[in-house]
C-alpha cells in the first residue's frame, strides 16, 4: 500500500477544489469502496489523501425548481428514506434498497458510487433513465467554475468516469418526473442484496394510452459502462405495448448487448436474461 | 439446615434433560468479551507470514531471500533449506510444510517471515525473489489418470526416501508409479452381478460434486512459544488435540510430553481442523528459529487459498430394484480430485461406502474409489464428511427407480428402510433406529404426497414459476466411529466444598454446544443446577486424552464418559450418606443440591454439608472420580466390514422450492425434517445445531462454489463465494425422533454432521418434481437451472474406471 | 516512514484522542492501537458484517473505513454497548434464544441488531432478515438470530 504524504479534511468546497488543482490527490467520501480496494493494493493512495466528508455544499437532497438536487455527500440510507426521493423517483428508492448491506448503505455516498463507475452500479441505472446529470467542480484560475454533464456520457470504461483529476463531482441533478411517469428497475441475483447484479435493467417513460414516450432503458453488467440501449429505447419509442411489441422489444434488447464471460454469469445467460426481464417489466407496465 | 428440623423438606422431581437450557458461554460471546485466538497476543511476540506459490505446477529454481533478511524488523525468513530436518506432514505423509523441489498448487508454501509486525512481514514477503520452471498443469482428475499423463508426485515422500502406509493398508502413491493414484479404496458385499441379473430396472447415472469450503467466520491462527526449556506451547484450534500433539512431536523430533496445546474459543470448525496444515508447522519452525513467540493469522484471501475444501467427487451410480420395489443393489465408483496433496478428503470413502451399502436395505453393492492427485487444492474433512456426495447420487435414484416402477416415492422409501435389529451387508447393527419414523414425519407434517403429485400436475402448465417438492434420507454415524486405535474420551471430575463441580474432559468446544450437553448430564446424574459447574476442556496439560470432535461423536462418547464419572460420584456420595444417616445407598438419592429419601424426595442433607463434613473429618476425603469410556464398536475389518460405531442415526428432510423458470432461481421456501436423534438433551442447542446444518445444505445445494480455473482460484473471497444470508433462509419445520438408545448418554445420539447431509438430495428431487428435469451436478445456480430447463445441458456420462493393480 | 495523524473522538462514551496511520482503516485501529477485541475482523471487504461499529447513530462496517475519518465523531463498539436497555435486551435474547453458536459473528449482530430496533424497522420477519443481511453467520443458520431480535422489536411474523 503507497503511502500519502498529506491528509487533508477540507471544510469548504473552495478549499476542496483548490487542493485539487495538482490532480495529485485521492479523494475520500464514504470509504466504502477506496478502503478496502487500497488496503489490497488495487488503488494506489496518492500523494494528497482528502476527506471530503465535512463539506457542507456537497450534503443534503433539496427540490431546486423543477429539479431535485442530490448531494454528492448523500448516503445511500438518505436518499432512500428521503421523502423527496420517495415521492418522485421511487425507481432510485428501488434500486438502493438493493444496495449490498444496511451497513454499507449508510456510509456509501452517491458520489462515489458514481465516480466508481462499476459497470453493474446500482444506482447508476436508475439515475440513467432519470436523465440525471452529475455536476462537477473546479478551480482553473481563483474562482470555482462548475459544469454539469449528463450521467449517460459521464462513463468511459470500468471504474473510468471523464471527471478529470482536478475535479470534485458536487451533486447529481435529476429532472422531476411528470405526472405520466412509468420507471422501474429490476436486479437479477441470487441475494436481495449484497449481491453483484448478474445484469440489471431500468426502463422508464411517459406511459399514456397504453405507450410509451421519452423512453429511456439502461442496462447494468452487460457492458465495460452502465448503458443507454439506444436500438431497444428506438423500438419502444411511440410503441404500443402490445404483446408482439413487448416480444420484439426484448429480442432486439438480447441483440442489443454485448456481454462478457465472467465468475458471475456467462454472457449467453446474460443475454437470455436481458430478453426474459425487459419482457417481464413492459409486460407488467402494461398491465399497470 | 439441618437433619433435626421439624418440617422435613421435600424436593420435587425435576429434570434437565430435554430443555432448552442457554450455552453456557453465550453471554460472554455476546458481549464481545471472548478471547478467539485472533485477540490474544503475547508479549514479544512476532508475526508470522507465508510466501505462497505463484505458480500453480513448477520446478523451484531458486529463492534469494536476502532482501527479505535485510529488512529492519524482520527476525526470521526460512525456506525448506533452513529446516533440513523438515519431515512430510498429513494423511499420506507426502507434502512437505516447505516445499522442496517443486511446487504442485496455488496455495502452496514456499517461504515464511518472522517480523515485529504484520506489515513487516508483508512488506518482507515482497521482497523475497523466487525463480521457477513451469510444469505442465493437471487441474482436472480425468486427465491426471491418463497413460503418459505429468505426475504429481514422483518422488519419493518420506525424508528418509521410504513411504508409509496407511494402517487400512491403501497404498499411496511413490516413485516409479507409473501414475497419479494416491489411494484406492475398494468395497463389496454380496453379488451384484445376481444383484442386477435380479432387477427388473436398473437406472446408471453419472453426478458431480463440487467444491466447497467451510468458511467459518474467524479464519486459521496459531500462537507457538517455546519456553526456556524447549518446551512447546501452542495455542491452536485443532479439533483433535491430543492426536496432533502427537503428531507435532513427530514432526519437531520432540518428546510429546514437552507439548502442550492450549485451545482459545473457536470461530467455527466444521471439521476444518482435523488434519495438520504446513502453515502450523511452519509457525512452529519459525517460533523455534527466532526464539520468541510467533502468531500467525489468515487473512480472509488466504483463509480461502489455503484452507481445505469439501472433497469434489465424480461418481457413477447403477441402481436397481424389482418391480415390487426391493432395492437389489448398487454399484458405485467414483473419482476422488485428492489436489496436490493428500488430507482427509482422500478417505471420505470410509464414509461413502456406509452410505451406498447401509441407506436403506441393499443386499448386493459394490463400491470404488480412486482418489487421484492434480495440481487443484486439496480437500480436507467438513461435516458430512463425503456423505453429501454419497447420498446426492442415491436419493435422486430412489425417485428415479420408484418413477420407474410406478411407485409412490415415500412407499418405495418405507418399503427399504430397515427398521431396530436389522444388520446391514456392511456389518452395521442398528440397535436404535429411527429411520421409518423419520421418513413418516416428514411426509405427514410436509403434506409431501399430495404436494408431489400436485407439482407434477402443473409442470406443464402456463406461468413461470414452478414449485416442487423433494425428499432425501440420511444414514451417519451416531456413536461415534472407531477407525482411530481407540474412540474413547477421559473424564476427571472433582466436587468442592460448596458442591460445585468441575468437569475436565477431553472433548473440545467447537462451538456445538458440547459444554453445555456435558453439563447437563453431570448436573442431572448429581441432582444439581447447572450454575453449580465449570467445564475445563481446552488444555492438554490438564484434560484426559480424547480422539476428539468428529464424527458427530461428542454428545454420546463425552457423554458417556461424564455420566459415567458422575455415577462414581454419586456412588460414593451416596455411599458416605448412607452410613452416615444409616440407611441403605438405594434408599437415596441426589436432588436439587440435597442428598434425599428417593421415595418421598425429603431431604436427608444438604449436599454442600456433606461434602464439607466428608473433607473436614478425621479420614479426610474428597470426591474426585476419573472414567474414561470406549464406545462398544469395532473395527473394520480389512474388507471395511464391521459394526464401526456404538450407534447410528438417521434423517429425513423434505425440501420445498419455487422455481423462477424465466431466470433459473431456484428460492428453498421450506425444509421439513425429522431427526432421530435417540433422545433431545439440549432442545435449545440441538434446534440450533440442526437449523445451521440445513443452511449449511442450503449453501451446497444452491449457492456456493469454489471456482478453480486450472487450478487457480478464481473466487477466494466472500464478494464471489456466495454463502446464504438471512434473507434466503427456507422456513424450517424440525421434528425429533427419540428413538432411545440403548449405549446413548441418556438415550442420546450424535447430530453435528446429520443436518446437512440430505439437503442437496431432496433439493434435486424437488426440481425434478417442478420441473421434469433432473440436474446431476451442483450447485443449483440460476444459470446452471436455466440452462438444465432450455436443453443446454448435456448428460454427464464418467464411464466407470478403476486403478490398475 | 508512513503518514501519521492525530484523531480526537468519542469512544464508547469516552473522548480521547489517537494517533494514527492515515491509510489504517478503523477495525486495524479499533483491535490493534487501542485495544478493543470485541470487533473482529471477518473479511475486510464489508462482505460479512462481523467488524460492525455504530458511528453517529448508524452501523457501518469499520474495515470499510477510514481511522482517520473518526475524527470528531461518536463511535461505539460492542463494548461500549453494556448499560443500554435496547442491548441489554438484545444481549439477553441472544443468549435465551440460543443465538449464540461460535459466537464469532455475534458482536457484529448485536451491533446491527441495536441500530435496527432503535431505528424502528423491524416490523416483521422480512425486515429483520433484511436487516441483517450484510451479516454472515455460519453456525445457526439465522433463525434463532432472528428470532431473538423479534422478540425485542416485538415484531409479528
Amino acid at each position: 500500500m503507497t503511502e500519502p504524504k498529506r491528509y487533508l479534511a477540507p471544510t469548504s468546497l473552495d478549499q476542496a477544489v483548490e487542493c485539487l488543482k495538482d490532480g495529485d490527490v485521492t479523494i475520500l467520501a464514504g470509504g466504502t469502496d477506496l478502503t478496502p480496494q487500497s488496503q489490497a493494493g488495487r488503488i494506489k493512495i496518492k500523494n494528497t489523501l482528502m476527506n471530503i466528508r465535512h463539506i457542507p455544499q456537497l450534503s443534503g437532497i433539496t427540490l431546486e425548481g423543477k429539479e431535485i438536487r442530490i448531494g454528492a455527500l448523500a448516503t445511500i440510507t438518505e436518499i432512500m428514506t428521503h421523502p423527496l426521493v420517495r415521492q418522485h423517483l421511487p425507481i432510485l428508492v428501488e434500486a438502493c434498497d438493493h444496495f449490498a448491506s444496511d451497513q454499507i448503505r449508510n456510509a456509501a455516498t452517491l458520489g462515489g458510487n458514481i465516480c466508481n463507475a462499476s459497470p453493474a452500479g446500482d444506482t447508476l441505472i436508475p439515475l440513467l433513465v432519470l436523465d440525471a446529470c452529475v455536476e462537477l467542480a473546479s478551480m482553473p484560475e481563483s474562482k470555482i467554475y462548475r459544469h454539469c454533464m449528463p450521467l449517460s456520457t459521464f462513463f468511459v470504461g470500468p471504474g473510468k468516469t471523464r471527471r478529470s483529476l482536478c475535479e470534485l463531482v458536487t451533486c447529481v441533478r435529476i429532472p422531476l418526473p411528470a405526472e405520466n411517469h412509468v420507471a422501474r428497475f429490476h436486479k437479477l441475483g441470487t441475494r436481495p442484496a449484497l449481491d453483484i447484479s448478474t445484469i440489471s435493467i431500468g426502463i422508464a417513460g411517459n406511459l399514456k394510452d397504453g405507450m410509451l414516450s421519452n423512453v429511456r432503458v439502461a442496462f447494468g453488467a452487460v457492458a465495460p459502462t452502465p448503458i443507454r440501449a439506444s436500438a431497444t429505447e428506438k423500438a419502444l419509442e411511440g410503441q404500443r405495448l402490445d404483446e408482439s411489441t413487448i416480444e420484439k422489444v426484448a429480442g432486439i434488447a438480447r441483440d442489443e448487448v454485448k456481454p462478457i464471460d465472467d465468475v458471475r454469469a456467462t454472457a449467453w445467460y446474460r443475454k437470455e436474461m436481458i430478453h426474459n426481464i425487459t419482457k417481464r417489466i413492459l409486460s407488467h407496465v402494461a398491465q399497470a | 439446615m439441618s437433619v433435626a428440623e421439624k418440617k422435613p423438606r421435600v424436593i420435587e422431581p425435576d429434570s434437565l434433560i430435554g430443555k432448552r437450557i442457554r450455552k453456557m458461554d453465550a453471554p460472554e460471546k455476546a458481549s464481545g468479551k471472548t478471547r478467539y485466538i485472533h485477540d490474544i497476543n503475547l508479549s514479544g511476540q512476532l508475526h508470522g507470514k507465508i510466501l505462497r506459490s505463484g505458480r500453480i505446477h513448477a520446478l523451484i529454481k531458486s529463492i534469494d531471500t536476502s532482501a527479505a533478511r535485510a529488512l529492519p524488523g524482520v527476525h526470521v525468513v526460512i525456506t525448506a533449506a533452513d529446516v533440513p530436518d523438515q519431515r512430510p506432514i498429513g494423511v499420506a505423509r507426502d507434502h512437505f510444510p516447505l516445499k522442496v523441489g517443486r511446487v504442485r498448487s496455488e496455495r502452496d508454501e514456499i517461504a515464511a517471515v518472522a517480523a515485529e509486525t504484520e506489515e513487516i512481514a508483508e512488506a518482507a514477503l515482497k521482497l523475497i525473489k523466487v525463480v521457477y520452471e513451469d510444469l505442465p498443469v493437471i487441474s482436472d482428475p480425468e486427465e491426471a489418470i491418463k497413460p503418459g499423463a505429468a505426475l504429481i508426485h514422483p518422488e519419493p515422500h518420506g525424508a528418509d526416501g521410504s513411504h508409509e502406509h496407511l494402517k487400512q493398508g491403501t497404498t499411496i502413491a511413490h516413485k516409479g508409479k507409473p501414475d497419479n493414484v494416491a489411494m484406492t479404496f475398494d468395497y463389496a458385499h454380496g453379488d451384484v452381478v445376481q444383484g442386477e441379473a435380479e432387477s427388473d430396472v436398473v437406472v446408471e447415472d453419472t453426478f458431480r460434486l463440487h467444491y466447497v469450503t467451510h468458511c467459518c467466520m474467524g479464519v486459521s491462527g496459531m500462537i507457538a512459544e517455546f519456553d526456556a526449556s524447549g518446551n512447546l506451547l501452542m495455542y491452536s484450534n485443532t479439533q483433535v488435540p491430543f492426536l496432533h500433539k502427537r503428531e507435532f512431536a513427530e514432526y519437531l523430533n520432540m518428546d510429546p510430553a514437552r507439548i502442550r496445546i492450549i485451545q482459545p474459543p473457536i470461530g467455527g470448525g466444521f471439521g476444518s481442523k482435523l488434519d495438520i496444515y504446513p502453515f502450523e508447522v511452519i509457525c512452529l519452525y519459525l517460533a523455534r528459529a527466532a526464539k520468541r513467540p510467533v502468531k500467525m493469522l489468515f487473512t480472509r484471501e488466504e483463509e480461502f487459498l489455503a484452507s481445505p475444501t469439501r472433497q469434489p467427487v465424480l461418481l457413477t451410480l447403477r441402481s436397481g430394484c424389482k418391480k415390487d420395489g426391493t432395492l437389489t443393489f448398487r454399484q458405485v465408483h467414483t473419482l476422488h480430485d485428492n489436489g496436490a496433496y493428500t488430507s482427509w478428503g482422500a478417505t471420505t470413502p470410509f464414509v461413502m461406502m456406509q452410505t451406498f451399502s447401509s441407506l436403506y436395505r441393499v443386499p448386493h453393492c459394490d463400491y470404488h474409489t480412486a482418489a487421484v492427485y492434480t495440481n487443484n487444492p486439496y480437500a480436507g474433512s467438513f461435516r458430512g464428511y463425503g456423505n453429501l456426495q454419497a447420498t446426492f447420487a442415491i436419493e435422486q435414484q430412489m425417485d428415479m427407480l420408484a418413477e420407474k416402477i410406478g411407485m409412490d416415492p415415500l412407499a418405495f422409501r418405507l418399503k427399504n428402510a430397515q427398521e431396530s435389529g436389522e444388520t446391514t451387508g456392511q456389518g452395521m447393527s442398528f440397535k436404535s433406529c429411527g429411520f421409518q419414523d423419520c421418513l413418516n414425519t416428514a411426509a405427514q407434517r410436509s403434506d409431501y404426497s399430495r404436494k408431489f403429485k400436485e407439482n407434477a400436475a402443473n409442470r406443464n402448465k402456463p406461468g413461470n414459476i414452478k414449485h416442487g417438492i423433494g425428499m432425501a434420507s440420511m444414514l451417519h454415524v451416531g456413536g461415534g466411529a472407531k477407525i482411530y486405535p481407540s474412540d474413547g474420551c477421559g473424564t476427571i471430575l472433582k466436587m468442592d466444598d460448596f458442591a460445585n463441580v468441575t468437569l475436565i474432559t477431553g472433548a473440545s468446544e467447537i462451538g456445538q454446544g458440547s459444554e453445555t450437553v456435558l453439563s447437563q448430564l453431570v448436573c442431572e446424574e448429581l441432582g444439581l443446577p447447572i450454575s453449580a459447574i465449570t467445564v475445563v476442556n481446552n488444555d492438554t496439560a490438564i484434560t484426559p486424552w480424547d480422539v476428539g470432535v468428529h464424527a458427530s461423536r461428542t454428545t454420546f462418547i463425552a457423554g458417556n464418559s461424564a455420566i459415567g464419572a458422575a455415577k462414581k460420584a454419586k456412588t460414593k456420595i451416596l455411599a458416605v450418606a448412607a452410613k452416615k444417616y444409616e440407611c441403605a445407598e438405594s434408599d437415596l438419592d441426589l436432588r436439587g443440591g440435597f442428598v434425599i429419601k428417593a421415595a418421598s424426595g425429603e431431604v436427608v442433607v444438604e449436599l454442600s454439608k456433606l461434602l464439607r463434613n466428608l473433607h473436614f473429618q478425621d479420614k479426610a476425603e474428597l470426591v474426585m472420580t476419573t472414567f474414561y469410556y470406549e464406545p462398544p464398536s469395532v473395527h473394520q475389518d480389512k474388507g471395511f466390514k464391521g459394526d464401526v460405531s456404538a450407534a447410528y442415526a438417521w434423517g429425513t428432510q423434505v425440501v420445498e422450492v419455487e422455481i423462477d423458470t424465466d431466470t433459473g432461481l431456484v428460492k428453498m421456501t421450506k425444509v421439513t425434517g425429522a431427526h432421530d436423534v435417540g433422545r433431545v438433551l439440549n432442545r435449545l442447542g440441538i434446534e440450533g445445531q440442526i437449523e445451521g446444518g440445513v443452511v449449511m445444505g442450503q449453501g451446497y445445494a444452491l449457492t456456493e462454489e469454489l471456482m478453480i480455473e486450472n487450478g487457480v482460484m478464481k473466487n477466494p473471497n466472500f464478494r464471489d463465494y456466495k454463502l446464504v444470508t438471512a434473507p434466503e433462509i427456507p422456513e424450517m419445520d424440525i421434528a425429533f425422533i427419540e428413538s432411545m438408545d440403548g449405549e446413548g448418554p441418556q438415550g442420546a445420539k450424535g447430530v453435528g454432521e446429520a443436518p446437512a447431509i440430505c439437503v442437496a438430495a431432496a433439493t434435486a428431487n424437488a426440481i425434478a418434481n417442478a420441473t421434469g428435469i433432473r440436474m446431476f451436478e451442483l450447485p443449483f445456480t440460476p444459470e446452471k437451472v436455466y440452462r438444465a430447463l432450455h436443453g443446454q445441458t448435456p448428460k454427464l456420462y464418467w464411464k466407470p474406471w478403476r486403478a490398475p493393480e | 516512514m508512513s503518514l501519521k495523524h492525530d484523531i480526537e473522538f468519542t469512544l464508547n462514551g469516552v473522548k480521547r484522542s489517537v494517533t494514527v496511520d492515515v491509510t489504517m482503516n478503523a477495525l486495524a485501529m479499533l483491535r490493534d492501537v487501542i485495544g478493543l477485541t470485541g470487533t473482529k475482523y471477518g473479511c475486510g471487504e464489508g462482505e460479512c458484517g462481523a467488524c460492525t461499529i455504530q458511528v453517529d447513530g448508524v452501523s457501518l462496517n469499520s474495515c470499510l473505513m477510514f481511522a482517520v475519518d473518526c475524527d470528531g465523531r461518536n463511535v461505539t463498539t460492542i463494548e461500549g454497548l453494556a448499560n443500554d436497555s435496547t442491548a441489554d435486551a438484545l444481549l439477553d435474547a441472544f443468549v435465551e434464544h440460543g443465538a449464540v453458536q461460535c459466537g464469532f459473528c455475534t458482536p457484529g449482530m448485536i451491533m446491527q441488531a441495536d441500530h435496527m430496533v432503535r431505528s424502528e424497522c423491524c416490523g416483521d420477519t422480512d425486515s429483520i432478515k433484511r436487516g441483517i443481511e450484510g451479516n454472515l453467520c455460519r453456525c445457526t443458520g439465522y433463525k434463532k438470530i432472528v428470532d431473538a431480535i423479534a422478540s425485542v422489536s416485538g415484531a409479528q411474523n
